[in-house]
């Protein structure tokens, strides 16, 4: 039926109603429920295993203990400023790492000179991996933020380097011929055809780098440094705080759930041109 | 609505052949072909008879070959606003909107932003997409996809606009239509137009003139007035005699000469 037209036969497959109010209204709606079901049988075998007595407290305290913990984590032992800590290392290490990835890529993908330039040095420290730098880096910028930053940006960096090259070397020919048809200049050309025609697969890392920054910045923080939810974790595990262990996976977790989540919904922002984006 | 100049067409002693590990093997052999301001000319041949590539040359998109197009007595060095061409593919680009794509035809047109605006609105009316401007290409149906790239290919006011196959993908009900839109557009631009198809029906019922082509190596066989009365008659007679001579000269073709 999609072959057939006419002036008025419309096929409007997505009006181009307000993004946000509608996305957002969805997310919550009742087809989602569905996804609560698994996590709330989790929680319910959690609470039975504490309840009935299968596992000792201090190996798995009860969610009420372990809500309890986050509330004294929070008034009295400042949870939101190592949350503030983590988050804002991320942050920082996604934007620098993904944004000189983009650069780069763009550069690289556009030149083969460029891109022979960069490449064995690039293929080369790629393979070390990003918690490998991290002493190094540590001896150099100490145990605080910058170097945390600096090794997550590096891990950032690679597949959004890689993904970008790539999505550049895969425009379509055809797109291109029409460009030389429509006689676009260079620069006409990477703008309209070329760049556009490489955002979905830039999308695509971006998404998975930032979900990849949140859990390396754990780690980080478990190997170097003195705050940070990463800190957090392996310090309660010494201390055999169990209950404080729990909060931090939790909040691990849904962190990192939302990342993902808003990822998505800005990769459906940017993709909305794509077909199969209607979901 | 502003009148298309129509250009002139000539094609003198055109060969050209592709080279294939080594190998070199002729896809056109001495072709020459003239075509008035105006005229609406169809080209149909067997696979392999250099049609689309002949358009390709006419484009500008390879200018590697012997011989001679002259578009208005100017030789043809490259891609040109001059002429616009429609791919069987619509080629519209995902990321733009309808308007986007057929705004990018008048990028490096010189015209005054609202010269362009005035010019896309005008060509989205002539090809019947009204309200569909910022509908993206996924959101159009092949023929509306179609209709799009038309009026893409119409909008910096070429003087020829040359139709590679454009309506081969499409069912056949919407094909009919759209051939009745190409006259009609035909008639209110006045541009001139060449059409590569291998439907030789459709050749008839739109053209001016018919250029039967042969393969191995490809070259003109034919050329063919149609002087049939417009509206054309599928169903009449003197439709059906054409089209039996038609392709019964396409039949002629000795296809395995070159084997």
């Amino acid at each position: 039926m999609s072959q057939v037209a006419a002036p008025g036969e419309a096929i409007l497959a997505a009006s181009a109603s307000p993004f946000w109010s509608n996305r957002f209204g969805r997310f919550f709606d009742r087809s989602n429920a569905i996804g609560l079901i698994l996590p709330l049988i989790i929680l319910s075998l959690w609470q039975a295993s504490s309840s009935l007595g299968w596992i000792q407290p201090v190996f798995l305290p009860s969610p009420l203990a372990t809500a309890e913990a986050f509330w004294v984590m929070l008034t009295r032992q400042n949870l939101h400023w190592d949350f503030l800590v983590s988050i804002s290392i991320v942050g920082q290490a996604f934007l620098y790492g993904s944004a000189l990835a983009i650069v780069l890529g763009v550069a690289a993908g556009l030149s083969r000179n460029v891109e022979r330039f960069l490449g064995p040095t690039f293929d080369s420290i790629r393979h070390i991996p990003g918690i490998a730098w991290l002493p190094l880096i540590v001896l150099w910028l100490g145990i605080g933020a910058p170097a945390k930053v600096v090794v997550i940006a590096k891990s950032v960096f690679f597949p959004v380097f890689l993904n970008t090259l790539q999505g550049i070397r895969n425009v379509d020919k055809s797109h291109v011929e029409l460009g030389a048809v429509l006689t676009l200049t260079r620069w006409q050309l990477v703008r309209k055809v070329i760049l556009p025609s490489a955002v979905p697969s830039i999308m695509v890392s971006l998404r998975y780098s930032a979900g990849l920054a949140w859990a390396l910045v754990v780690v980080a923080e478990g190997l170097s440094g003195l705050e940070g939810i990463g800190f957090l974790i392996f310090r309660a595990q010494g201390l055999l705080l169990t209950d404080q262990l729990l909060v931090c996976m939790v909040i691990i977790g849904l962190v990192g759930f939302g990342i993902d989540r808003l990822m998505y919904l800005a990769q459906r922002r940017v993709l909305r041109w794509k077909q199969g984006f209607e979901g | 609505m502003m009148t298309h100049h129509a250009g002139s067409l000539k094609i003198r002693d055109v060969s050209k052949s592709y080279s294939v590990e080594g190998r070199s093997f002729p896809v056109l052999s001495h072709v020459d072909l003239d075509v008035e301001p105006g005229d609406f000319v169809s080209i149909v041949g067997p696979s392999g008879c250099g049609k689309s590539t002949l358009l390709r040359l006419a484009v500008g998109l390879d200018t590697t070959y012997k011989g001679e197009i002259l578009l208005d007595g100017r030789r043809i060095v490259g891609p040109g606003l001059d002429r616009g061409i429609v791919f069987q593919d619509h080629r519209l680009l995902p990321w733009l909107t309808l308007k986007g794509n057929i705004a990018l035809s008048l990028e490096n047109s010189g015209w005054s932003a609202a010269e362009k605006e005035k010019a896309v609105r005008e060509h989205i009316a002539l090809v019947g997409l009204e309200g569909f401007e910022h509908a993206y290409p996924h959101q159009l149906s092949g023929g509306m996809a179609q209709r799009a790239a038309i009026a893409r290919g119409l909008v910096g006011r070429p003087e020829i606009l040359l139709l590679d196959e454009p309506l081969g993908a499409l069912d056949a009900l919407t094909r009919a239509r759209l051939q009745e839109e190409l006259l009609r557009i035909w008639r209110a631009e006045g541009v001139t137009m060449i059409l590569v198809t291998h439907d030789v029906e459709e050749a008839i019922y739109l053209s001016d003139r018919i250029v039967v082509m042969h393969a191995h190596p490809g070259r003109i066989a034919q050329t063919i007035a149609v002087d049939l009365p417009r509206p054309r008659d599928r169903a009449s007679h003197a439709f059906a005699d054409l089209k039996r001579r038609i392709l019964a000269d396409m039949e002629a073709a000795p296809a395995l000469a070159a084997a």
